[in-house]
């Protein structure tokens, strides 16, 4: 994606929308609606379609999940359309929700993820271009309810390490900057994690991402 | 000489007398005693059958089933005579708490075997007898005389007579009805006796339904232990729904407030801070607009959260009321004036409870009444605390339903209604307010 990319931001709170808008700005993303509630989002989205919506999951009426729900419906109507869900809490049901049929430019944060601004652009990046990202919580609230401990269990610090940071869908190359080792050490790393979770493995991130993610909720 | 008034009264009772057999009250209050008094009879044998031999046969479990039985029976009696007394004698018995049986055989056993309500219909169905056998003697017969008194002339004192029932005339005249005489005269005379022994069936009759009235009020509807229990059952649930509506309150000014804020202050240090490590020229008037903004975040949030705090529990609540009304009234932008004069102090959960309806009242007089002047009095009455808020403007107060513009007095009744405390609203339109409140000084 060589030109700038596009964002449309539906966030009912004043102060983290203008400063959303201001943040992605500033990095060089191109606005194109910044808006308070669903409806609004599904109004601006049809007028202009973005490359990604960041989305927050509370939003009037209800302040329950309205955001959620208002995702799911614009990824049916536009499956191009990469959504980053935005959430001051981490609930696990929303995350299964959101994947339920693929992980391809999706993304699962917390709020305070922001903070850390390159992280931020570098997971909407990703979201917009087809990718995953997913918040370590999730990961870890995932990890610890899962029931495949005898799996996890064979595993090496280091590969539940690179476990975690495939599930949050970042690819070989970030994994092995994140984690300071070689692409190649990462890769043989992956190819052992799979081998003993008894999974295919699987090429592209996202895939990958959902594979780990069905085997660990089921 | 009797005066216009009395002669007018003594006209209506007249008119009433001569009505009073055919009104339908009449009639109904016959037809319940009647169809209750076959009830009774066969739910006396009912509850006499099974309770004598559940008693008799105690000492085996057999004798505690009967028991159960009897007065899940008795219980059934008991709404066939609430039926009974909506319908014809429009007595309405508030229906008593439906029975509800613990898990298993033995769960129903036992709480057959305590059913308050069970109990008191089997000393319904027994007290209704002598009632009973009292109404057909002293009520009942005065019809049955008439009836018979009247109808004389169709059966001209023949054989056919009856004998044995008319308790009234044969006890106020033996043989009255038998005499043997088949005279004009003598027809006339039981016929007229008939006549008036109608006028006067009624009123015997609705003595004895008055009677039953109160039995079946007293016996049959929720009796006052449960009733009390039922009540605190209510202000408890509303305690816990109060208490849980609070919580998702605080959550949601947490979250939309102080929360937002330090997330949007920590996006803006973040900003900062990449800006400062970044390679190259620093754009030193970029970075000191996003410290600005982000400290005055951090105030925004301090306030926030000191406000978010002092809603949940005031500290000033801690040195007593007095120190926390006169914070209260001195805040109000309406000009207050505060009474208060308090003998012992009172608990802290009905300072609070004070504490926030006068906030609460306040907050309504400043934006809703138009008040020039507010006054707020406390005191002391015996073991009992009184709150008046009183206001000068346009009045018209009254708990709405939730969500709309007072539904905070209604959530104020039901904090003051949690711990048996009352809230009364005296606002006529066109003002003064009064609300006065009145809570146990301990709860």
């Amino acid at each position: 994606m060589g030109d700038t990319i596009r964002v449309a931001v539906a966030e009912d709170s004043a102060i983290l929308r203008d400063g959303l808008v201001q943040l992605l700005a500033d990095r060089g993303f191109e606005i194109t609606a910044a808006v308070s509630d669903p409806d609004g989002l599904r109004e601006s989205i049809e007028k202009d379609l973005p490359d990604v919506a960041v989305v927050d999951i509370r939003m009037p009426p209800t302040f329950t999940d309205e955001g959620l729900r208002a995702a799911i419906e614009l990824r049916r109507l536009h499956p191009t359309l990469g959504i980053l869900l935005f959430s001051q809490y981490i609930e696990t049901r929303y995350a299964a929700e959101l994947l339920a049929d693929d992980a391809a430019g999706i993304g699962y944060l917390l709020k305070d993820r922001v903070a850390d601004v390159s992280d931020f652009v570098e997971a909407l990046v990703r979201v917009a271009s087809g990718g995953t990202a997913l918040d370590p919580e999730v990961v870890t609230q995932l990890l610890g309810a899962s029931r495949k401990i005898d799996s996890l269990s064979g595993m090496s610090a280091r590969e539940r390490e690179v476990l975690s940071l495939m599930a949050e869908g970042r690819s070989n190359a970030a994994i092995a900057t994140t984690l300071v080792f070689s692409e190649g050490a990462v890769e043989k790393h992956v190819t052992n994690i799979f081998t003993k979770l008894d999974l295919p493995v699987s090429q592209s991130d996202h895939r990958r991402v959902l594979a780990v993610l069905r085997f660990l909720d089921s | 000489m009797l005066s216009e008034a009395r002669l007018n009264q003594m006209r209506h009772f007249g008119r009433m007398a001569w009505r009073e057999p055919f009104s339908r009250r009449t009639w109904h209050e016959l037809g319940f005693f009647a169809v209750s008094t076959m009830l009774t009879a066969v739910g006396f044998d009912f509850i006499a059958i099974t309770m004598g031999l559940g008693v008799a046969l105690t000492v085996t479990f057999i004798g505690l089933v009967l028991v159960a039985a009897s007065l899940r029976g008795a219980r059934g009696l008991g709404r066939f005579h609430r039926v009974l007394a909506r319908n014809l004698i429009d007595e309405i018995i508030e229906e008593p708490i439906p029975f509800s049986a613990r898990a298993g055989f033995f769960g129903w056993l036992q709480s057959a075997l305590r059913d308050r309500v069970g109990w008191r219909s089997v000393a319904y169905c027994v007290i209704k007898v002598p009632l009973s056998v009292f109404g057909v003697w002293f009520a009942f017969s005065v019809w049955v005389d008439a009836f018979f008194c009247l109808t004389y002339p169709l059966w001209g004192g023949g054989a056919a007579r009856p004998q044995g029932f008319g308790v009234v005339v044969n006890l106020f005249a033996p043989g009255f009805l038998s005499v043997q005489s088949s005279g004009f005269i003598h027809g006339l005379f039981i016929f007229l006796s008939g006549g008036l022994l109608l006028l006067l069936a009624p009123w015997p009759m609705r003595g004895v339904v008055f009677a039953d009235r109160r039995l079946m009020r007293a016996l049959l509807g929720p009796d006052p232990v449960t009733a009390r229990v039922r009540s605190l059952e209510v202000a408890r649930a509303q305690t816990v729904d109060a208490s849980a509506a609070t919580l998702r309150r605080i959550e949601r000014d947490l979250h939309d407030g102080t929360q937002a804020q330090l997330v949007a202050l920590a996006m803006r240090l973040g900003q900062a801070k990449e800006k400062l490590n970044e390679p190259g020229e620093l754009d030193i008037d970029e970075v000191r607009r996003l410290v600005n903004d982000a400290h005055g975040g951090a105030k925004e949030a301090i306030v926030e959260l000191r406000d978010l705090a002092r809603g949940i529990h005031p500290p000033v609540l801690d040195t007593g009321l007095e120190g926390a009304l006169s914070t209260l009234a001195a805040r109000s932008t309406v000009p207050v004036e505060l009474t208060v004069s308090l003998e012992e102090r009172p608990t802290h959960a009905i300072e609070a409870i004070a504490y926030f309806c006068v906030a609460e009242l306040l907050a309504n007089v400043a934006q809703h009444a138009n008040a020039s002047r507010a006054s707020v009095r406390c005191t002391q009455h015996g073991k009992w605390l009184r709150v008046v808020v009183r206001d000068d403007g346009s009045g018209g107060a009254q708990p709405a339903l939730v969500g709309s513009a007072s539904s905070g007095l209604r959530g104020l009744i039901d904090r003051v209604q949690s711990v048996d405390g009352t809230l009364e609203i005296n606002s006529p339109s066109g003002g003064p307010t009064i609300m006065t409140i009145d809570l146990p000084l301990h709860a």
